[in-house]
Order: C-alpha cells, then structure tokens, then sequence
C-alpha cells in the first residue's frame, strides 16, 4: 500500500509540471521573438554579451593552450596552429584573449554587484533617516564625485597595490558615489508614498521598511545601474591595466595585452588586433543590450527618440 | 545671477576640502607605511639600518604623527601654494606641475574645440534629416565612437602612423610657444583619438536635442511668421538646443581628464597624466597626493564654469 501512495504522488506532479514547463517554454520563446523585433539593436547585443560570456565560462575548454604559458616562439604572425598568432613572451593570442574573457566578465560582474550594492544602501537608507547624515553623507558623495573616476582609480592602485582583487575594489569604489545618489533620489520619493506609511502604522520596524518595502521598488533602477556600468567597468578595467597599473602583466587582461602590443606596433600588430576587437565587441555588445533594457524597465522613454 | 554664482561657490569649497581629505586618507590605507614600501620594495629581509631609514623617512614625511595633523600640516601647506616634495624626483611637486599643466590643458582645450566643432553641425544634420541616410551614418559613427575604447583608438592611429609614414611621437617635447608646427605636429593625433570618443555622445545629445526643440511652439511661431528654414533651425532651434551640450562637458570633463592621462601615455606628451602614472607606479605619494589633488580642482572648476555659464544662458536655473 504504501509503495502505490508513494508512486501516485512522485506520478501526479509530472503531468502539470510538465505541461507547464511547455507553456513557459513557448513564453520565452515568443518574448525572445518580441524582443528582437521591437529591439533589434538590443537583441544583436545581446547576442555578443552572450557569445562573450559563454566563451568566460568555457574558457578552459575553448583555449587550446594555457593562458600563461610561454612555451612557443615569439611573435609568431597567426596561422594555422596559432590563429593570432603568439606574443612577446611566446604565449599563445587566441588563450590569452579567450581567458581574457573571463577576467573581465569577473572583474566587470563583481565590481559592478559589490558598488552598485553598497551604494543602493547607502542611498536607500540616507534617503530614508534623512536629516544630519544624509547631508553629511551628501558631501562624502561630493567629494568622491569631485574626484576624475580614472584618476581616482590610479590614486587607489597606487595605495592597495596592483592585483585583480584591489582592480575590483577599486572599481567598486568607483560606483558607490553614483548609485548612492540615484538609489536616494528614487528612494526619497518612494518614502512619500502611502503604503510605506502603512507599513510605518502597522508597526513594522525601521530595517523591515527600508529592506523589504523602499529597497524592492528601486529594483528596476538598481538594474540600469548595474547594466550601463558593467560596460564601463570593463573599460576602466582594461585602461587601468593597459597603463600597467591595473592587474598584475601575466594575468590574461586584455588591457595589458594591448600594451605588449605596443611595444611591438610594427613587427606583431597582430597583438594590438585581437585583444581591442574582443574589447570592442564585448563594449559595444554591453551598450547595445544596455539601451534596450533602460528602455523597457523606463517607460518613460518607451517610444521616445532612438 | 550673483547670489546663484556665490552659491555654487559655497558648494565648490567644501567638495574641494572633502576631495584632499578623502584622497589623504585613501592614499593612507596602505597596508604598513609609504616609509616602508619605499624602504622595502625589493622585498628583502628587513635590517637594523633599514629600520632605521624607515623611522628616518617617517620623520621626514611626518608620518610619526596623527592622520588628522598630517592633513591639516599638508593643507597649510597647500594654501600657501606648496604641495610637498618629490619623493623620486626630489624637487617640489609644484614645479612638476608649473612645467606640465600647460601640456594637458593645451591637449585638453583642442579635444573640446575638435569634438564640438565637428560634432554639433553633425547632429544638427542628423536631426534635421532624421531618417534619412545621412541619420543612420552619424548615429553609426557615434556609437561606434562611444564603443572603441579610448586606448584603442589611440594605439590604432599610433600603429597607422608607424606603418604608413614611420612616424614616431618626439623624444623631446617641444613647446606650441617654440614651435607651433611641431607641437601641434604630436598633439594633433592624442586630439583626434579623443574627441572622435568625446563627439559621439556630443552628436548624440544634439540630435536629441534638436527632435525635441523642434515640437516647441515658438519654433511653429518662427516658420509661421515666414523665417527662413535656415533661420529657424539655427537661430531658434540649434541656440535652445545647445545648453544641455554646456553641461554635457561638465559632466564628461571627468572622462575628459582620464582620456587624457591615457592619451598623454600613448602618444609620449609629458603632460599631468604621465607624470601621475609615473609617480603611482613609483608609489611616489606626495606626487600623486598633489596631482590628484590639482587634478580635482581643475574638475571642479570646470563645473563650476559650467553652472555659471549654464545660470547665465537659462535664467530659469538661477531662480530654482
């Protein structure tokens, strides 16, 4: 008896589940088609951010040799059995720009998470205390912003040291002024509103409205941040290393690479190519995919000038 | 217009302050001390003469004293126009920048006339043909433009320049005092790398600008009482569109000076951003405290321009 309950309950769920699953399939599929006609811009960045971040995530499958192993001759020209060719060091172009991939994808993603999310609570919760703090807070954002993002990074490198950790806390850095004052111009007026006085008189503590009632309505705000600046971090990411100040010469960064392109314009600008095209590419892809969900997520610019 | 001037000046100085002390204590986060570092960047075993050099810097910099001291010794200092000493260079940081600053800003103002030179007539083309062939290929340009990597650009024109004309930047700088050919002659390609960066959200802005300015009415009123289409697009439309352009160079000088660090590298221009390179690389902190520090004036200022210009071109902002 016990073993016919048992199957009857594993057995039940499988048919509406799966129908379901069916449903949600052909969902996405249609929303995939809608995008890439109402956005078609968007939907061709989309595509590149995604054949970016599959090669990131099978890098080591993909590259045929090690990223940092210098175990062929130099400046070999591409051909056949290096398809971009070999650099100063006799490491294989195509690894190094494929792992180049992952580590700024890594760089971009984390900084990125880490600053935007710390600003958003900054924002959220001066914006919610007000009065002293906030003003006090308001100048701390003054001064960071007072400060040139690229020049501020250097002055951060030259204190923590170069290493990719110190390039994503710095980046972070970065981002913390504007997101701390987006997240508080939203959350201010989201403050006003009648249900956070509803929360207010039902008793709920201060921390539960900011976290559970200000913070999920700047969401969509929180997003933009997050995708605009992905892009952005990349870059200064790859200027950073391409001054030689950013993340340590052997690591596969595709700024660095440009650099040891540099060196060698005329007799292997095969080294300069490759990297600024995957820099290129992974930026414009960022961008395109960028405008498209600030469009959706604000409706304020729905059907405005493209 | 003069109690808005004396309130935007009353922002200025504050951020000015916050800026030097955040940059102070940031630059004060080092794990161990400057002394130290400087002392011990080989990496080797720490000696009793070591040791001692460290204490000696120490007191030299003044590091044996509170954070707090430190920053209000230095700001003293810095009122009175002295932003310390080199610590590799042994000379004042001042005379660093005196010699520099000049290269930078002759960079600076030749991308900014470059980009809206050619930028501005390119949205206005844009807007005024919009959907037309001409449309498409200026927006083509600018994202494109908004995509390339500033470093990019300027390593590309540089491998053209060695490949097609075996052109090398200088060893020696020469001054647009001494000879306005040849400086100009360097200067000419760092400007071109950057303002094809900075023309493309200019060209952007103007276009959209220029849309939204044509719906306005006083513009039907213009065509209505029989003004030239000429007349009307640069006369009304363009002047009502250009102010959003005025801040737009506020906000991106941010970018602006970056982009010129970068450039200055590439192309050898011994400006402000090399120099700030050279001393983080050289964990040279009192430079890099006081190019920093000049770089963030010079920032703000830029801002403070802005405000001013944008209060005196849209009495609306004054009044708000």
């Amino acid at each position: 008896m016990p073993d016919v309950a048992d199957r009857v309950d594993v057995a039940l769920p499988v048919g509406p589940a799966g129908a379901a699953g069916l449903e949600h399939e052909r969902g996405v599929v249609r929303w995939v088609g809608w995008f890439a006609t109402r956005h078609p811009l968007g939907f061709v960045g989309a595509l590149l951010v995604l054949a970016v971040a599959l090669t990131a995530i099978f890098a080591p499958a993909l590259a045929p040799h090690g990223p940092k192993d210098a175990a062929f001759a130099t400046y070999v020209a591409p051909n056949a059995e290096f398809p971009m060719g070999t650099d100063h060091l006799g490491r294989d172009m195509l690894s190094r720009v494929v792992w180049g991939a992952r580590l700024s994808l890594y760089v971009g993603l984390t900084s990125v998470l880490f600053g935007v999310t710390i600003g958003a609570l900054w924002g959220a919760v001066t914006a919610y205390f007000g009065g002293a703090a906030d003003s006090v807070s308001q100048r701390v954002v003054d001064s960071l912003m007072a400060l040139p993002p690229i020049i501020l990074a250097l002055a951060l490198m030259a204190a923590l040291g170069q290493s990719v950790t110190n390039v994503i806390v710095a980046l972070a850095l970065l981002l913390v002024p504007t997101a701390a004052r987006t997240i508080r111009s939203v959350a201010l007026s989201i403050k006003e509103m009648p249900y956070i006085e509803a929360a207010r008189a039902a008793g709920a503590a201060e921390w539960r409205v900011i976290f559970l009632h200000v913070m999920p309505n700047t969401l969509a705000t929180y997003i933009v941040l997050v995708t605009v600046n992905i892009a952005y971090a990349i870059v200064v990411e790859a200027a950073l290393s391409f001054l030689g100040l950013g993340a340590p010469p052997d690591e596969p960064s595709w700024g660095s690479m440009l650099t040891a392109g540099t060196q060698a314009l005329e007799t292997a600008p095969w080294m300069i190519f490759f990297p600024g095209l995957a820099i290129s590419l992974t930026v414009f892809g960022l961008n395109l995919l960028g405008d498209a969900i600030r469009d959706i997520t604000d409706p304020r610019l729905r059907g405005g000038l493209g | 217009m003069r109690k808005y001037i004396l309130r935007r000046l009353l922002l200025f100085v504050p951020s000015l302050f916050g800026a030097s002390l955040l940059i102070f204590v940031l630059l004060r986060l080092v794990p161990g001390d400057i002394a130290e570092i400087i002392v011990y960047q080989a990496g080797a075993e720490s000696s009793a003469i070591q040791q001692k050099q460290v204490a000696q810097i120490r007191a030299e910099l003044g590091l044996d004293r509170p954070v707090l001291v430190q920053y209000l010794a230095w700001l003293g200092n810095a009122l009175r126009g002295d932003l310390g000493q080199s610590y590799i260079q042994k000379r004042p940081v001042t005379e660093i920048i005196r010699e520099r600053f000049p290269r930078s800003l002759e960079l600076a103002f030749l991308t900014l006339v470059v980009a809206v030179v050619w930028a501005v007539p390119l949205g206005v083309v844009s807007a005024v043909r919009q959907n037309t062939w001409a449309d498409y290929l200026v927006r083509v340009v600018s994202i494109s433009g908004l995509s390339l990597p500033i470093f990019f650009t300027g390593v590309m024109i540089l491998w053209a320049l060695v490949r097609f004309f075996r052109w090398l930047p200088p060893f020696e700088f020469v001054s647009f005092f001494d000879d306005p050919a040849e400086n100009l002659k360097q200067m000419v390609w760092p400007t071109l790398a950057q303002a094809y960066y900075i023309s493309a959200p200019i060209m952007r802005l103007t276009r959209s600008q220029m849309l939204e300015v044509v719906r306005h009415d006083y513009v039907r009123t213009a065509r209505a009482k029989g003004l030239a289409e000429r007349a009307v697009v640069y006369r009304h439309a363009l002047a009502n569109s250009l102010l959003p352009v005025v801040t737009f160079v506020g906000w991106w000088g941010g970018r602006l000076l970056g982009g010129i660090v970068i450039m200055e590298i590439i192309f050898s221009v011994p400006g402000m951003g090399t120099a700030l390179v050279q001393a983080v690389s050289n964990r040279d902190y009192p430079t890099v405290q006081a190019i920093v520090f000049v770089m963030a004036l010079v920032f703000l200022t830029l801002n403070l321009f802005v405000d001013v210009i944008y209060g005196w071109l849209d009495p609306r902002i004054r009044y708000a």
